[in-house]
């Protein structure tokens, strides 16, 4: 379908297209719904050129039919749409590829860069790797344990408040919590005094 | 981008599908924009203007300075009339280079008179003018005519607007220039030369950076 809409062939379409964007200058919007669903073919086609992944090609398919609606009013009636229709998807891609240069040139990809904090002794650039560590550990116990754990010790709920949270009487939840406990320490190995 | 979807994006945009009225051709719309400029330009000189030092300063040389000013208005007419064409997306990027031989033409006749001068005067030949007063002319002349032309041009809110602000500036420019010859009392040096080239490049340089603002679409 794309690769029929990119070829010098599609005189049809073209025609089609122009017939559309001129009711789409009179307001009608059905055959502007129309008209922009198929340009998008033929924009994801020429995004593809030049772009390097499928999300990047989406922004840009969608930027030039942002930009083709602002500039709607500069097609000329009579005149072959792809012509115009193609500047446009040239350009866009174009201000997307500069723009991706821009942000590679001045910013470089760091797992903990989305774990800094203003604290300074807030930054646990180990957290990360940490967080991956306690997964399988978090696993090995059962889910009233897990609940237990989650309430009472990482949101920092009362007894009270899980107990209304989970439906476990504070007796469980103690009971859960103690064990939870015991099992980690056992796993990461360490004397449950420490 | 945003995390909708492409359909829900054309959705969206048929939704505001208001009637919008399609621009004239670009030659059209840029003869009107000439036919205001000429006019503007005809007032200034009827008005303010001293014709009797101009046909002073090229006494015997009519000749001359009709081709000179034939070139500069050609640099300005092509500049602008690209500017209306570049602004419209798809239409041939070769209007970039429409003015170069007539602002060739220009450069040429305006150094020849410069050699002329320097020939009749001698040394003083190569001195400077009031060239800050021809400077401030070219750069207050060509703001007051940026604004009608990037007024019309930006109504096609051109997707590429670099080459259309470097010839708006470059119009705005060789117009002021024409202008100027109106208001040169005096006989142009190379050095006066310089300093007007410098102010045409000043005003080419403004208006492409500012113009790329201006003229981009919102």
């Amino acid at each position: 379908m794309e690769e029929h809409l990119t070829k010098a062939g599609g005189h049809d379409t073209q025609e089609r297209w122009g017939k559309l964007l001129v009711a789409a200058q009179a307001g009608d919007a059905a055959a502007y719904g129309l008209f922009l669903r198929s340009i998008t073919p033929f924009v994801r086609a020429m995004a593809r050129r030049r772009s390097w992944s499928e999300d990047a090609i989406e922004d840009v398919v969608q930027d030039v039919l942002l930009t083709v609606h602002r500039v709607r009013h500069t097609y000329e009636p009579g005149r072959p749409v792809k012509p115009w229709l193609a500047a446009i998807a040239a350009r866009r891609s174009i201000d997307a590829l500069r723009k991706r240069g821009r942000v590679t040139r001045q910013e470089i990809h760091h797992p903990g860069a989305y774990e800094t904090f203003a604290d300074p002794d807030a930054n646990n650039p180990g957290a990360a790797a940490s967080a991956a560590a306690l997964e399988p550990m978090l696993a090995m116990l059962t889910p009233a344990q897990k609940e237990a754990l989650e309430l009472v010790k990482l949101r920092e709920m009362s007894l009270v408040e899980a107990s209304a949270a989970s439906g476990q009487s504070i007796a469980s939840l103690k009971v859960n919590i103690h064990r939870a406990m015991k099992k980690l320490r056992l796993r990461v190995g360490k004397d449950p005094a420490e | 981008m945003s995390g909708r979807s492409t359909e829900e994006l054309i959705a969206a945009l048929a939704s505001e599908a208001k009637p919008v009225k399609p621009l004239a051709p670009p030659l059209k719309r840029a003869l009107a924009t000439l036919a205001m400029l000429a006019a503007l330009a005809a007032a200034a000189i009827l008005l303010l203007s001293d014709w009797s030092l101009l046909l002073v300063r090229y006494a015997g040389r009519e000749h001359f300075m009709l081709l000179e000013i034939a070139a500069t208005l050609a640099t300005g007419a092509l500049a602008v009339t690209g500017a209306f064409f570049l602004s419209i997306p798809g239409r041939s990027k070769r209007w970039l280079l429409a003015p170069i031989i007539p602002f060739v033409a220009w450069l040429t006749l305006s150094g020849l008179g410069c050699y002329h001068d320097l020939i009749v005067n001698g040394r003083s030949g190569w001195q400077l003018g009031p060239s800050l007063e021809c400077l401030l002319f070219i750069i207050a002349a060509s703001l007051v005519l940026s604004l009608p032309l990037v007024w019309r041009v930006s109504r096609a809110r051109p997707v590429d607007p670099v080459p259309v602000a470097l010839l708006t500036g470059l119009g705005a420019a060789a117009f002021s220039a024409f202008l100027l010859q109106f208001f040169h009392p005096f006989a142009v040096t190379f050095l006066d030369l310089a300093v007007h080239l410098a102010g045409i490049l000043m005003v080419v340089a403004a208006m492409a950076l500012l113009n790329r603002r201006a003229l981009a679409p919102a």
